[in-house]
């Protein structure tokens, strides 16, 4: 499939895409529940990641000429568009040294966590990814309005996100034994694992919500109506973060038995 | 307020704000624990903040570096503060509320993280980017005033950069020489003769300032590496390019920036109890002891940053800032070593940040990772740990082998031998450093199966290191060699570096590492690596390019006894550290049996030691006195073909005033008519 650039067929790839994940991650979680193969959890996590790094973050745009006028927009939004993926793929070394880390820890285990809130929590960012994307089509279109209204509601589901994690999942696995300091010999740190692992993430969350703040703030102003790549970026860092749940949610959620 | 700025109120500052800090320190000390400790951490740390800050205040006033170093102390007060109160308000007194250091565990490493977020702030290298989330528009380039002052505030020219890196680097390099001579001399014969059981610093025995130093010697020369690469790297690169910045001017400003708050938690390591556990910080040792450790754990974590984003914007800058016509295979040497060493500083870094933070949250919230009774797991740290720091040498040493083949044809005048192997050769290095990280964990219990696989892949990493040395030979060969002091370092460094190399396959081979693990053979090792890589080549470079950034020259006879002297007296302490390595000798411990027979040895290295720190500081005076009193050399004094040595020193403020474009091959020395950039017609001005 090519990229298209024209402007409504842009944001009808961006339902066709969400419609493509959310099928996917209902397929992971019957997966899950019934037959339980890890090779497959694996194959649909790196589907989805796959479909969300090209449609989503259309990773396609690093590859431009790298002739041209050093001082136009384009050319300096070429090489903060690099700068941007060369930090994502320095931050992902982060996510994937805890996800070895959870690997050596708990091998084919996982904690014992509120199934429903965690997919909960997933689908909210899986369709905040969504609203981004039609935010950042909707600049690229000249079309503010649009642009804050879906950027606003990726703000709130993030938000929401952030609140199910944090206060909702961790209170509630607190309450039920898995403390952070909770592990023993034969279960492993399940705890620190937990916590960590997801904390991380939040804090990613964390910051991704604070620059869509700026964004929303400065795109009122009109900021972005001509020169639109911190919209862009902000974008493709909020869909990071939902890349890097696509991994963390199996491997916390599905993968393997419940440790009692 | 004083009217005249200068290095004479800054020492008299440095006096008074020391005693200062020292009686405050002691006061507060005074006031949790009910003893006047003298030789106490806190009171320490106290005259070390005020003083390093009283010193810049009257050097500079208040503002950049002094104004961040204020906010940086008031940041880990307050952040310290705010714990302890929350910590009240859960309900715990007397020494739960307080720890040992005035302040408890959590409340300092929060303090501390709040601390060096302040100096940022107060520093100034974030008021860009705080106008642009409010919607404010800067200027894309900020002018300097000409001067010093420049070099002590925020500055966006990639030079300047430069050489806050290179100074700072040197900083560094003095300070972990001299903890390094501290502790040679306490080496120098057996049994404890001055850093005794009875002797008290900083809450330490003689023994245990010992192991802080040597873990900080270790440390510190790491950080001061990485800045030293970057100064390098900072003020040539770009000018090799033909770029009139680096990509991202004010990443880089916060890059170099945020090294400083790094440095002054890795010196607060030292004083708030200190680290025993070398400059690994394994776990268990590291979860237990002292707040030392975990400063040292968070000045490293910073200190990270500093290197993954200054490694991002080298990236960025070579692929998207080249000049005319510089293709891939025309690009410059040391442009390619900076390529290539930054790919493992920007991916691997965060995995050193990674174990660091596991061990910290482990010691805070009793998260289990490394903890076997929670089902922990002590050599996944290892692996984690190894995965940054062994491609880590290979960050500290690309640059320099970069430098010397970026030099060698200089002053051989001969076009490099096979230019694309050398190239490639950096990448090479880079790629099969990612896969060798286990070689350091043979004797750590991880499994067995494991070990062939990484000692092969380890032997691998002699190839691509090979290809250079045969270019270096084959480039040196028939050659009309001149000897500059440059010159010597690069001669030197391809010895030195020859002989850590040698050195290496045995520690390699897991038969005989089985026996040299952990003893003064890897010392010597891998201070001839370290020394041929980055040390060597590093003051090939400073005399390089001395002139180029101050449009002076360094002096030649200093630079030559600073060569003569430091050469054989290193050949000598490494040699001699091999040799009692091979016959027993433990690295890392205070004291060791008479009965080895090692204390001639030890003395003549601690001698040879005093003499590479005598060298040095002979470096330094030069180096500072020619700033102002040397030679003129405003020309293209080593006849290069290099772009930067076409324009008169030292640079413009922007660099090149008209583009250039490259037509031809960057290293082929004597050969008649060939010519590698020409300038365009001046009517072609940017900017």
């Amino acid at each position: 499939m090519t990229h298209t650039e024209d402007k409504k067929s842009m944001l009808s790839q961006g339902i066709y895409i969400f419609v493509y994940l959310a099928l996917l991650t209902g397929l992971e979680f019957f997966v899950a529940v019934t037959f339980k193969s890890v090779v497959l959890l694996v194959v649909v996590a790196l589907v989805k990641a796959a479909l969300v790094v090209y449609y989503y973050m259309h990773v396609y745009k690093l590859n431009v000429d790298g002739e041209g006028d050093h001082d136009s927009y384009e050319y300096k939004s070429g090489t903060n568009r690099l700068g941007l993926w060369l930090f994502l793929i320095s931050d992902s070394f982060v996510f994937g040294g805890l996800m070895v880390m959870r690997i050596n820890l708990l091998g084919l285990t996982h904690p014992n966590l509120n199934q429903l809130l965690g997919l909960g929590v997933t689908s909210v960012l899986l369709v905040s990814s969504f609203f981004m994307n039609r935010g950042e089509t909707m600049i690229k279109n000249g079309d503010r309005q649009g642009f804050l209204n879906n950027t606003l509601i990726t703000f709130v589901l993030g938000f929401l996100f952030l609140i199910g994690v944090v206060f909702v999942e961790w209170r509630i696995a607190a309450h039920e034994g898995l403390v952070a300091s909770f592990g023993d010999p034969a279960k492993g740190p399940v705890g620190g694992v937990f916590y960590m692992m997801t904390g991380m993430h939040a804090f990613h969350v964390l910051t991704g919500l604070i620059f869509l703040a700026i964004v929303w703030l400065n795109g009122r102003k009109g900021l972005y109506d001509q020169k639109s790549y911190p919209v862009e970026a902000a974008a493709v860092y909020w869909h990071f973060v939902d890349v890097v749940w696509i991994f963390f949610y199996p491997a916390l959620y599905l993968i393997g038995t419940v440790i009692v | 307020m004083m009217k005249s700025r200068s290095v004479g109120s800054g020492l008299l500052l440095l006096l008074v704000g020391g005693v200062i800090g020292y009686g405050v320190g002691l006061g507060l000390d005074f006031v949790v624990t009910g003893v006047l400790n003298f030789s106490g951490s806190v009171a320490g740390l106290f005259a070390l903040l005020a003083s390093v800050t009283a010193f810049f205040f009257g050097v500079y006033g208040y503002r950049g570096i002094t104004r961040g170093l204020v906010w940086q102390v008031l940041g880990t007060i307050l952040g310290g503060l705010f714990v302890t109160a929350i910590r009240f308000l859960m309900g715990l007194r007397g020494t739960e509320l307080f720890g040992t250091f005035f302040f408890s565990e959590p409340a300092w490493v929060f303090g501390a993280l709040v601390g060096a977020v302040s100096f940022l702030f107060g520093v100034g290298v974030m008021d860009d980017w705080v106008k642009w989330a409010r919607g404010i528009d800067t200027p894309e380039h900020h002018e300097d005033k000409p001067g010093w002052e420049k070099y002590l505030g925020v500055s966006l020219d990639h030079k300047v950069i430069g050489v806050q890196y290179t100074i700072t680097a040197l900083v560094l390099i003095s300070v972990g020489g001299l903890f390094a001579l501290i502790f040679r001399t306490e080496l120098a014969a057996s049994q404890l003769q001055f850093l005794t059981t009875t002797f008290k610093l900083f809450n330490q025995t003689g023994p245990q300032i010992y192991n802080a130093l040597m873990s900080l010697h270790g440390m510190i020369m790491i950080v001061s590496i990485l800045l030293g690469i970057s100064g390098i790297i900072n003020y040539v690169v770009p000018l090799l390019l033909g770029a009139h910045d680096m990509a991202f001017p004010r990443m880089n400003a916060f890059a170099f920036w945020v090294a400083v708050p790094a440095s002054v938690l890795l010196l607060m390591s030292l004083i708030l109890g200190g680290f025993e556990t070398g400059w690994t910080g394994y776990p268990p040792l590291s979860s237990r002891g002292p707040v030392g450790v975990q400063m040292f754990f968070l000045g490293v974590f910073v200190a990270g940053w500093s290197s993954i984003l200054g490694a991002l914007n080298v990236i960025a800058t070579v692929m998207r800032m080249r000049a005319k016509g510089m293709t891939a295979m025309r690009l410059p040497i040391l442009a390619w070593a900076s390529v290539a060493t930054s790919i493992i500083a920007l991916t691997a870094t965060q995995l050193i940040g990674l174990s660091f933070q596991l061990v910290m949250f482990q010691r805070l919230f009793g998260m289990g990772f490394f903890d076997p009774t929670k089902g922990g797991n002590p050599v996944l740290f290892q692996h984690l740990f190894w995965f940054y720091s062994h491609p880590a040498v290979y960050v500290f040493v690309l640059p320099g082998l970069g430098v010397i083949s970026e030099l060698l044809p200089v002053f051989v005048r001969k076009p490099l031998f096979g230019y694309r192997w050398v190239a490639m050769s950096s990448l090479g290095i880079a790629l099969v450093g990612f896969i060798v990280w286990a070689h350091h964990m043979f004797t750590s219990g991880m499994n067995e199966y494991l070990r062939v696989p990484f000692m092969y892949s380890t032997l691998l990493v002699a190839v691509p290191t090979g290809v250079k040395f045969f270019s270096w030979v084959a480039t040196i060969w028939g050659g009309k060699i001149s000897t500059p002091t440059p010159m010597l370092f690069v001669l030197g460094a391809i010895i030195v570096f020859l002989m850590g190399g040698l050195s290496g396959p045995p520690n390699a081979t897991v038969s005989v590492d089985l026996h040299l693990h952990d003893t003064y053979f890897i010392v010597g090792h891998f201070h001839d690596t370290i020394f041929g890589g980055f040390v060597f080549p590093f003051f090939a470079a400073l005399y390089y390019w001395f002139p180029k950034a101050t449009g002076r020259r360094m002096n030649e006879f200093w630079g030559k006894v600073h060569f003569w002297l430091m050469t054989p007296s290193f050949l000598i302490l490494t040699f001699g550290m091999m040799r009692i390595g091979l016959l027993g000798m433990r690295r890392r411990i205070a004291d060791y049996d008479p009965a080895l027979g090692f204390d001639t040895t030890h003395l003549i290295l601690t001698i040879c030691g005093f003499a590479i720190a005598l060298s040095v500081l002979i470096f330094l005076i030069n180096f500072f006195h020619s700033m102002k009193h040397g030679e003129k050399a405003e020309g293209n004094l080593w006849a290069s073909r290099s772009p930067e040595w076409q324009v008169p020193s030292p640079m413009a403020a922007h660099n090149y005033e008209v583009p250039f474009e490259v037509v031809g091959e960057p290293y082929d020395y004597g050969l008649p008519g060939s010519k590698y950039i020409e300038f365009a017609p001046a009517q072609g001005k940017k900017h």
